[in-house]
């Protein structure tokens, strides 16, 4: 890789980058904050935990279920960026931090999947 | 707990000056957030670190994004030190849900005096030159290298380009991974002390510590997310108007740090924090002081 080569495709990695962590957050903050108003104007005074596995059943309050889910979505967030940049890493042939990335990446799924378990 | 919208409200409000003042002042959203939750709004202190933690996944996602926008935060660095915060988080998390409260209390107020007498007595940093006709909010201020731990970024106070090559990797993985620890447990980023092992120990310039630091953390502090929302310990009407707040916050506050001294406001960050501390302490082992 070229000199110009490697300042593009590192500006790529920044666009890439940032473009996911902002409609990541972006997308649940808008999650919450519409939960955060569904449960208000339901009446609910009284915050009740929300396990993560219970988002992928009935039993829950719309309004919990929405901030349940942009509580999870803005968990997911740094995770894809670690997922994208394994792919970007790896597009670019830079396989020593693509293999770093892969790593970073399965550490986060045992930490998601003590979640689910 | 009986929460009104004026309480969702206020939590609103107390995220965003987390978020600012995590943006100007360097003391990231965790060490305000637990204790507004538990001594403003009588929180348990588990959840109260649940909560933070939503909150510090927001900020530094906010944050991050600008910051790897300018390409200050060296992402291949901070990915090579996330293999440590990572597994460190995962373990705080875990350690979190078996030590008692009250221990996790002391280790909070503990952290609260370190890092606020650290903040009094840190050094002012030479004030930045103004920013010259042809910058732009959307210019690149630094760039990385393909393939290896170095880059470079440009220094606008002494307006040059400055080369830099991270060292001592097994240094900053260590302290990387203590720092991982404590966000799983306090619900703390730990950019205070992975800031001075990337600036001291690697070689790497504060500024581009202080971005790769921020880029981290997101991830870090979701490890250890995961854990607490496995346990039950995230209640999104605590944690979300939290997290709205401080990413408001964060996003402006990181807009303007640029053109703000944050001298005075640290050290009287730093000392109410200590007298915080104090009274978190006292609280949460038990103490009041009845009228």
């Amino acid at each position: 890789m070229n000199s110009n080569q490697e300042s593009s495709a590192l500006a790529t990695d920044r666009k890439v980058v940032q473009f996911l962590l902002r409609a990541g957050l972006g997308l649940s903050v808008v999650l919450m904050f519409v939960g955060l108003v569904v449960s208000l104007s339901s009446g609910e005074t009284t915050p009740t935990p929300v396990e993560m596995k219970s988002l992928f059943a009935n039993g829950l309050t719309l309004g919990n279920h929405l901030m349940g889910a942009g509580v999870l979505l803005l968990g997911l967030t740094p995770v894809l960026r670690v997922l994208m940049l394994v792919y970007l890493w790896y597009r670019e042939k830079d396989w020593k931090f693509a293999i770093i990335a892969l790593i970073v990446f399965t550490t986060l799924m045992v930490s998601i999947s003590l979640g689910g378990g | 707990m009986h929460f009104s919208a004026w309480v969702v409200i206020a939590l609103i409000v107390s995220g965003s000056f987390a978020g600012l003042l995590g943006a100007l002042v360097g003391i990231g959203g965790g060490l305000i957030v637990v204790p507004v939750l538990v001594l403003g709004f009588g929180v348990d202190i588990k959840i109260a670190i649940a909560s933070s933690l939503v909150a510090v996944v927001a900020s530094s996602t906010a944050a991050g994004s600008v910051y790897v926008g300018k390409g200050l935060a060296n992402m291949r660095l901070g990915m090579t030190l996330e293999i440590a915060t990572t597994l460190g988080g995962i373990s705080g998390g875990l350690l979190a849900v078996l030590i008692p409260a009250k221990v996790i209390s002391g280790l909070f107020a503990a952290l609260m005096v370190v890092t606020s007498t650290l903040i009094v007595r840190s050094k002012e940093l030479p004030k930045r030159a103004p920013p010259s006709s042809g910058e732009n909010a959307n210019s690149v201020d630094g760039q990385e290298t393909v393939g290896q731990l170095s880059g470079s970024y440009y220094d606008p106070y002494h307006k040059e380009l400055i080369h830099y090559q991270a060292e001592r990797l097994a240094l900053g993985s260590a302290v990387s991974f203590v720092a991982g620890i404590m966000s799983g447990l306090l619900g703390v980023g730990g950019g205070f002390i992975k800031v001075p092992a990337m600036t001291l120990g690697m070689k790497v310039p504060m500024k581009v510590a202080a971005a790769t630091s921020n880029f981290m953390i997101g991830v870090t502090a979701a490890s250890s997310l995961f854990v607490y929302f496995a346990r039950g310990l995230i209640h999104p009407m605590i944690a979300a108007p939290i997290a709205i707040g401080i990413s408001i916050g964060a996003i402006y506050g990181t807009s303007v740090s640029q053109k703000v001294s944050p001298g005075v406001l640290k050290k009287i960050m730093g000392v109410l924090m200590i007298f915080t501390a104090i009274e978190f302490f006292l609280k949460t082992m038990g103490v009041t002081f009845g009228i």
